[in-house]
């Protein structure tokens, strides 16, 4: 998100999710679509029957990717060197949009210098990418009328996460891709409601709405309607809470429907740090593994049994509703926080779920006309809705970017923290399955889901598995330099020679415990796309 | 009497908009919305088997407590006191900057604007974050 | 020849009204979202009957819940195991609005759940039922229950058939049940006249001409039975298929089930039967991991073989009822529209005219 919102000055969709169908051009870039968004997926797959030219930036061979027009299998982790290699062929081939970066862009002479500086041979010798493929990506994406660009965790669990953000971002604005209506930069987010808890404030630097802490009249206008001082300097990221280790700062935490025991970097850390805690508070809907460590536990309500609103990748805010009572003492987060901050000594005011919107509105103008009664008709309001009569934005950026100018920032190539090496002669991808949703806590409890995929696999490619005598199917040990697992192999054709990936859902190979806490130092996002490895045969 | 219920699917950030089938306070199957944006008469196999976990038998149902190493079954009452009294001693000793709130993408709007605001007024700290990265 | 009857659109809701005393009654609604279903009627003067949408789902979940429980067990009952069934009520249920390929698969899942071993709970809530067919006058984009024979209008198997003229509807009487009907609240009937009978062609013979896809099922049906699609046509479909059930789980005709145990204590849990799909790994694959038909190549073969081939060597009629909920579903883009263009364009050309 920094990263879009170094370049535009927002940092999420600026399409919607439909738009993209009528796209003529569709760039996926460390995505894997079908899977992890499978309702982009579709629209992805009908743009292309329907005619659409597709180009699928991913080390592996995904679905899209087997379906794509153009596919740049990179190398992971070289996406700089990959794109501004396209960029630099735009350049030469005449093809960036003169009249756009004009009108629209600044600092695009810093671009323009480091591109022509830039050595296309060695390009693709650091992507791996032949330079053929490179050159007819670019001439695609800057010819099409309607370009549409949509990138995942892939392009951001890197070290250099916001710098290919950046880079991302200055190619869409070198092809003037912006600003229309199907045509754009599309950060597909993960789980259901990140777009809601960014936009709520429930980040470290920011306020709801994403007015900064230290914004002196933002805060000082929380202050005045929450009627107490607001600490001015930024708080500590999910990374550094959970990471800090006995010694760390924080000796107190409130974890509410998250499991950093599986779904964080190097586990045994995290544990070594919650262990060492005073005090420990979860409240889940399941005994996750972090619940596991902690001195109290909250039962929560479930989506299903509480009121209030999701907002997914494209900003739509949509209800959530009731359907049956809580079980047994289960109660929703709202009311816990509500009776914490009672026993706490600074009462809230008692809320309902639409009470509270309507104070997010009051303080927040990207919500400022979003009402639940608004949004029990209808199919919900995409945001910017400043105010009640306003329709609610399917696309961003209309005339002019959120922070006046799109910017172009000029990146080079940062290569990933760990590289593989004679010890460790693979590298691993970690992402996500289509039968389960991030640690497993919910979708491993469903029948129909456990049925189809049961355990992590080791995907590797077939030459690999042959060298190592490994046959599909047969238990295999997976070392990086923190530690190892054994997980059963599945050899299949998706994977490049000296690439592994398997999926972190599962707590038996919960393959954090092998990732190192490299991260990119300005958004924290681990780099969870490449770590070194070596795999063995179990005897 | 089967009654169906609109909802937001919780499983990607797709946002698909599906029917919850109640049938005697019990969630008993789950249903697209032909008419939504995003559903459009179809949902992947997991928003297909969205009920199956609302009644799933694993739920926790009562607060718990550690004693002695072990968690117990507590009441709301003593969960609460219990939590309070931890976070208002690490107050005391080491100010806002030692408590940390994780919210949640899981969770509701309302839910994660309430714990932000719960960090910044009760805790008086910054450090609120959730898994938006992993 | 039956007698056909009008029934004026004013005394609609007083004879539904009269019907749901004896009867729980379903009919299609619109809710405020703007989605149409076939749902039980609580309080007709709240209910927004909605005869212009096809329903979205079919009345498949009113026989063949999505989830239900068979039975409980306990294993520390006073002689060990223990076991409850659990037999849900089926109270009688008029059905009314059914659109003739929703009834079209009723009819065809008698064939299947009905005709040998008997299933006992779809058995108890067919027995109950009373099915009242709209016709439909207007087909939506995706319809083609014109090439599966199942629409607009039936020619049999309904127990009431309505026919939309205006200001009235035409009633057809189909079965014993629906002729009981009309003797019990016949002050609502009147006899039809010639030229309702006229209108009521008119009606049909607009609808059958306002089809938008002309769709040959027939010679996908024959090019199935005689050299079956070809394997780069299966394997083009399977590519796409991404395994979400959406296809099997919206189609009328679709009956595949499986069981699963819950447990929920140490000492008791229930059986449940779920709706299944025949394009999830998991529908075929055996217990060591073997699965005998290949997810990549045969997934969609077996779906289609299915409908349009042995269901007609069975049951002697494809088990499509070309309601196309299918249609457009698809994340994949696979559809049964897509595959009988696709089997018939593989199809031998036929002799061209001159």
């Amino acid at each position: 998100m920094a990263g879009l919102a170094t370049a535009f000055g927002s940092g999420a969709m600026t399409n919607s999710i439909n738009e993209i169908e009528e796209a003529e051009l569709i760039l996926v870039a460390g995505s894997n679509t079908t899977e992890a968004h499978p309702q982009v997926g579709r629209r992805i797959l009908q743009a292309v029957d329907r005619g659409a030219r597709l180009i699928v930036i991913d080390p592996r061979l995904t679905a899209l990717a087997a379906r794509a027009h153009v596919h740049l299998a990179l190398r992971p982790g070289t996406d700089i060197p990959l794109l501004n290699g396209m960029m630099r062929c735009m350049l030469d081939d005449n093809l960036a949009d003169d009249l756009f970066i004009e009108m629209r862009t600044e600092n695009f002479h810093a671009l323009r210098d480091m591109l022509y500086r830039l050595d296309l041979d060695q390009v693709a010798a650091a992507t791996g990418v032949e330079l053929q493929s490179i050159r007819r990506a670019a001439r695609l994406y800057a010819k099409a009328r309607k370009a549409v660009l949509c990138y995942c965790l892939g392009v951001t669990q890197h070290v250099c996460g916001t710098a290919n953000v950046e880079t991302y971002a200055n190619l869409a604005l070198l092809a003037g891709k912006l600003e229309k209506e199907h045509t754009g930069v599309d950060p597909l987010r993960g789980q259901n409601n990140v777009q809601g808890a960014c936009d709520m404030g429930a980040l470290p630097g920011v306020l709801p709405g994403y007015q900064s802490v230290h914004d002196l009249a933002a805060r000082g206008k929380f202050e005045a309607a929450w009627r107490t001082p607001l600490p001015a300097e930024p708080g500590l990221s999910l990374l550094d809470m959970t990471h800090g280790g006995p010694e760390g700062p924080v000796r107190g935490m409130l974890v509410v429907g998250e499991n950093p025991m599986l779904s964080d970097p190097d586990l045994a850390r995290v544990e070594e740090t919650l262990r060492s805690l005073d005090c420990l508070a979860v409240s889940d809907i399941f005994l996750t593994e972090t619940a596991a460590l902690a001195d109290v536990v909250f039962p929560a309500a479930c989506f299903a049994e509480k009121t209030g609103t999701f907002t997914s990748s494209e900003r739509r805010v949509q209800m959530v509703r009731q359907a049956v009572a809580p079980p047994g003492e289960c109660r929703g987060d709202g009311d816990l926080v509500m009776a914490l901050a009672g026993r706490m000594g600074v009462p809230f005011a008692d809320a309902s779920p639409a009470e509270v919107m309507e104070e997010i509105a009051l303080l927040t103008p990207l919500y400022g006309g979003i009402y639940h009664d608004r949004l029990e008709e209808g199919w919900g309001l995409q945001w910017p809705c400043p105010d009640r009569s306003h329709p609610g934005t399917p696309f961003l950026h209309k005339g002019a970017f959120t922070r006046g100018r799109g910017r172009f920032v000029p990146t080079v190539h940062v290569p990933p923290a760990e590289q593989p090496d004679g010890d460790f002669p693979f590298t691993l991808i970690t992402g996500r399955v289509y039968h389960h949703y991030h640690t497993g806590t919910m979708t491993r409890r469903c029948a129909a889901l456990d049925r189809e995929c049961r355990e992590a696999v080791l995907e590797m490619n077939g030459g690999d598995a042959a060298a190592l005598a490994i046959r599909a199917g047969e238990r295999v040990r997976l070392v990086s330099r923190r530690g190892s697992l054994t997980l059963r192999a599945a050899v299949t054709g998706r994977m490049g020679p000296g690439q592994v990936y398997t999926s972190f859902h599962f707590t038996e190979a919960a393959v954090n415990r092998l990732l190192g806490a490299a991260r990119d130092p300005s958004s924290h996002c681990p780099e969870y796309k490449v770590c070194a490895v070596r795999v063995e045969k179990v005897a | 009497m089967t009654e169906r219920v609109l909802t937001t699917c919780v499983y990607c950030g797709c946002g698909c908009g599906c029917y919850l089938h109640v049938e005697e306070g019990r969630v008993v199957g789950t249903s697209p919305s032909r008419n939504h944006p995003i559903s459009r008469h179809n949902l992947c196999l997991k928003g297909w088997h969205l009920h199956e976990l609302i009644h799933h038998p694993d739920r926790l149902t009562t607060p718990l407590v550690r004693e002695d190493g072990r968690l117990r079954e507590a009441t709301w009452d003593e969960a609460l006191a219990r939590a309070a009294a931890g976070f208002r001693e690490c107050l005391e000793h080491h100010g806002g900057r030692g408590l940390g709130v994780l919210a949640s993408a899981k969770c509701t709007n309302e839910e994660n604007y309430l714990l932000q605001k719960f960090a910044r007024t009760v805790l008086r700290t910054n450090n609120i974050d959730h898994c938006a990265r992993l | 020849m039956e007698t056909r009857y009008l029934l004026r659109k004013d005394h609609l809701l007083p004879l539904l009204r009269r019907l749901q005393k004896g009867h729980r009654l379903v009919a299609p609604a619109r809710n405020r979202h703007g989605d149409t279903f076939y749902a039980e009627v609580r309080d007709l003067d709240r209910f927004h009957l909605d005869l212009d949408t096809p329903p979205q789902e079919s009345a498949k979940r009113f026989f063949l819940p999505q989830q239900e429980v068979l039975f409980t067990y306990r294993t520390d009952g006073p002689e060990g195991y223990g076991f409850s069934p659990v037999v849900a009520p089926s109270p009688p249920t008029v059905y009314f609005g059914l659109r003739p390929c929703d009834l079209t698969a009723i009819l065809y899942t008698d064939l299947v759940l009905l005709k040998e071993r008997r299933d006992p709970g779809y058995q108890r809530r067919r027995q109950e039922a009373v099915l009242i067919a709209l016709g439909c006058s207007r087909p939506r984009a995706s319809c083609f229950c014109n090439a599966t024979k199942s629409g607009p209008f039936l020619d049999f198997g309904y127990d009431l058939q309505l026919t939309d003229l205006g200001d009235r509807f035409f009633v057809e009487v189909g079965r014993a049940r629906g002729r009981q009907l009309v003797e019990d609240w016949h002050p609502f009937f009147a006899e039809a006249g010639e030229e309702d009978v006229k209108a009521q062609y008119q009606v049909a013979l607009e609808a059958a001409g306002s089809f938008e896809r002309s769709v040959d099922l027939d010679l996908a049906v024959r090019a199935l039975a005689d050299h079956g699609g070809s394997d780069a046509l299966w394997a083009e479909l399977a590519s796409r298929c991404q395994g979400c059930g959406g296809c099997a789980f919206l189609c009328p005709t679709c009956t595949c089930y499986t069981l699963r145990d819950q447990c929920l204590g140490p000492s008791h849990g229930e059986r449940l039967r779920c709706w299944d799909a025949c394009t999830l790994a998991g529908f075929t694959r055996m217990a060591g991991g073997h699965n005998p038909a290949d997810p990549g190549r045969d997934v969609l073969r077996r779906r289609f073989e299915h409908k349009l081939r042995d269901s007609v060597r069975q049951h002697g009629r494809p088990s499509c009822v070309g309601c196309g909920r299918c249609v457009g579903s698809c994340f994949g883009g696979v559809d049964m529209l897509m595959a009988i263009e696709r089997l018939a364009g593989e199809a031998e050309p036929p002799e061209e005219g001159v």
